[in-house]
C-alpha cells in the first residue's frame, strides 16, 4: 500500500533521478567527449545530406588561386582520385558491396537502400574519410552512383558514364582533408581542427573569405599523419574489419626497428622533389630511390660425365631503401 | 608480397580489402634489408673450342594483381652480353 510517507520517498527518488539524468544529459559541446568538437567543419555545417553537399563541404577550389603550383602537383597524385583511382578503386566499392555487405549474414544489407555510412567506412576511412560527416542518404547515393557508373559503361552510355565519373572524381583527399580534417591526430591534446582554419606550419592571418586563420599542425610533417590512412593492418575499430594498406605498420615495426629514421614526407615530398604529387613505384624517381639492384653475372663451363656445357650463374641482390615493405601502400 | 588472411583466420588468402585481415605470409622486400636471388642457366652441350654468346636480360617485375595479365610493372632491368669459351 502506498502510504503518504512512501509516496513522498518515491516522488523524491523520481525527482532525484530526473535531476541526475538531466545533469548527464546537459551537453558540454553538443557532441560526445572532447572540447571544441562543435567547431569542426562538419559540426559547423551540419552533416551533408547529398554527395553534392559533401563535395561542397570540403570544397578546396579557393585554395587554387594562391597555391596553383601545389594544386597542379596534387592533381597528378592518386590523392586527387582517391575514390575513382584508375576506375578499379571505384569498382572495388561495388565489389565490396556485392561480395561483402550483401553476402554477409549480419551486415543488415540486402539491397543498396540498406547501406549506411558505417558500412562504407571500411573503404571510406581512407579513400573518403569525410564520408563520416555525411548522412546515410549520402552512403546510399554513393553506392547508387558507382552502380550507375558501371552500368553506363557496360551499356556504352558514355554521357551517363562521364557524368558519374565526374562526381566520383570530385570525391578525394584534397587540401581541406589534409590541412584541416585530418591535420590533428591527438584532439584532446592539441584540440579539434576548427572550421575556418588552415593547418600547416605557420600561424596568423590567412587571406581567404572563409578560411581566415593559419595554425600549425603538430603532425603534418610526421609519419603518423600519413599513418592515419596508410595503415597498421586490420582496422579493428570497425565492426567488420578491413585491411588495405599496411605501410605504416611496416614503417614502425620493420623500418624504424631496423634503424630507419626518415619520415614518409621526407622521401615522398621533399627528397623526391615531387612535393604534393605524392607517388609510389610508378614514378621513376620513387622506383629508383626505393630499390638498389645489383646483378652479378658469372659465366663458366660446366662438366658432367661426358659432356661440357656453357653455363651462367646470376646473383641478384635487392635492397629496399624505402621506409616500408615493398609492395605495400 | 604481403599475403593477407581472409577474415583473420586459417591459411586462406583474402582478396578484396573488405575480407582481408591479418597475414598468412609476407614475402615482401622488407625495409633496409637485402634479398638475394641466385639463378643458374645451363646451355646445351658444346664441344671444346666452341664459343657461345648469350644476351642476358634480368628483370624485376611487380605484379600488383599477381599475374602478368593485369597491370604488370617493370621495376628494374639489367642486360649484359656474355661470351663463354669452351
Amino acid at each position: 500500500m502506498l502510504t503518504k510517507k512512501r509516496a513522498h520517498i518515491f516522488l523524491s527518488c523520481v525527482a532525484s533521478l530526473f535531476v541526475f539524468s538531466l545533469l548527464f544529459a546537459l551537453p558540454t559541446t553538443g557532441y560526445t567527449a572532447g572540447v571544441g568538437k562543435d567547431g569542426t567543419i562538419a559540426a559547423q555545417k551540419g552533416k551533408a545530406t547529398t554527395l553534392d553537399e559533401l563535395i561542397a563541404m570540403y570544397d578546396s577550389s579557393s585554395c587554387y588561386d594562391c597555391h596553383g603550383d601545389k594544386h597542379e602537383e596534387w592533381s597528378q597524385s592518386v590523392h586527387a582520385r582517391s575514390v575513382y583511382g584508375t576506375g578499379r578503386t571505384a569498382a572495388t566499392f561495388r565489389t565490396a558491396f556485392l561480395n561483402g555487405f550483401m553476402d554477409w549474414a549480419y551486415s543488415g544489407v540486402e539491397s543498396p537502400e540498406d547501406v549506411e555510412v558505417e558500412h562504407l567506412m571500411g573503404c571510406a576511412k581512407c579513400h573518403l574519410p569525410q564520408l563520416a560527416d555525411a548522412t546515410d542518404d549520402v552512403a546510399k547515393e554513393l553506392v547508387a552512383t558507382v552502380f550507375d557508373w558501371m552500368d553506363a559503361y557496360m551499356e556504352d552510355d558514355m554521357e551517363t558514364f562521364e557524368k558519374h565519373q565526374e562526381t566520383l572524381l570530385q570525391l578525394n583527399i584534397n587540401c581541406l582533408v589534409c590541412h584541416n580534417r585530418m591535420a590533428i591526430t591527438h584532439k584532446w591534446t592539441d584540440g579539434y581542427p576548427q572550421d575556418g582554419v588552415v593547418y600547416g606550419f605557420n600561424e596568423g592571418f590567412h587571406p581567404d573569405d572563409h578560411f581566415t586563420e593559419m595554425k600549425p599542425s603538430p603532425i603534418l610533417d610526421e609519419s603518423i599523419f600519413c599513418g592515419q590512412c596508410h595503415g597498421l593492418g586490420p582496422n579493428l575499430e570497425l565492426d567488420n574489419p578491413t585491411q588495405c594498406a599496411t605501410a605504416y605498420g611496416s614503417h614502425l615495426w620493420s623500418y624504424v626497428a631496423n634503424g630507419g629514421d626518415k619520415s614518409c614526407q621526407q622521401c615522398h615530398i621533399h627528397e623526391s622533389g615531387l612535393g604534393h604529387n605524392m607517388q609510389s613505384y610508378r614514378s621513376q624517381v620513387m622506383a629508383d630511390k626505393a630499390v638498389d639492384w645489383k646483378v652479378k653475372v658469372r659465366p663458366m663451363v660446366w662438366r658432367d660425365a661426358r659432356s661440357v656445357h656453357p653455363k651462367v650463374m646470376i646473383d641478384v641482390a635487392l635492397t629496399n631503401n624505402a621506409g616500408h615493405g615493398i609492395p605495400d601502400g | 608480397m604481403p599475403v593477407p588472411e581472409k577474415f583473420g583466420r586459417d591459411d586462406i588468402m583474402g582478396r578484396g580489402p573488405y575480407e582481408k585481415s591479418g597475414m598468412v605470409a609476407d614475402t615482401a622486400l622488407h625495409p633496409l634489408k637485402t634479398a638475394k636471388e641466385h639463378f643458374e642457366i645451363t646451355l646445351d652441350a658444346a664441344e671444346d673450342g666452341d664459343e657461345r654468346t648469350l644476351d642476358l636480360k634480368v628483370q624485376l617485375w611487380y605484379l600488383p594483381y599477381g599475374t602478368m595479365d593485369s597491370d604488370p610493372f617493370l621495376w628494374k632491368e639489367y642486360t649484359e652480353t656474355v661470351t663463354i669459351k669452351l
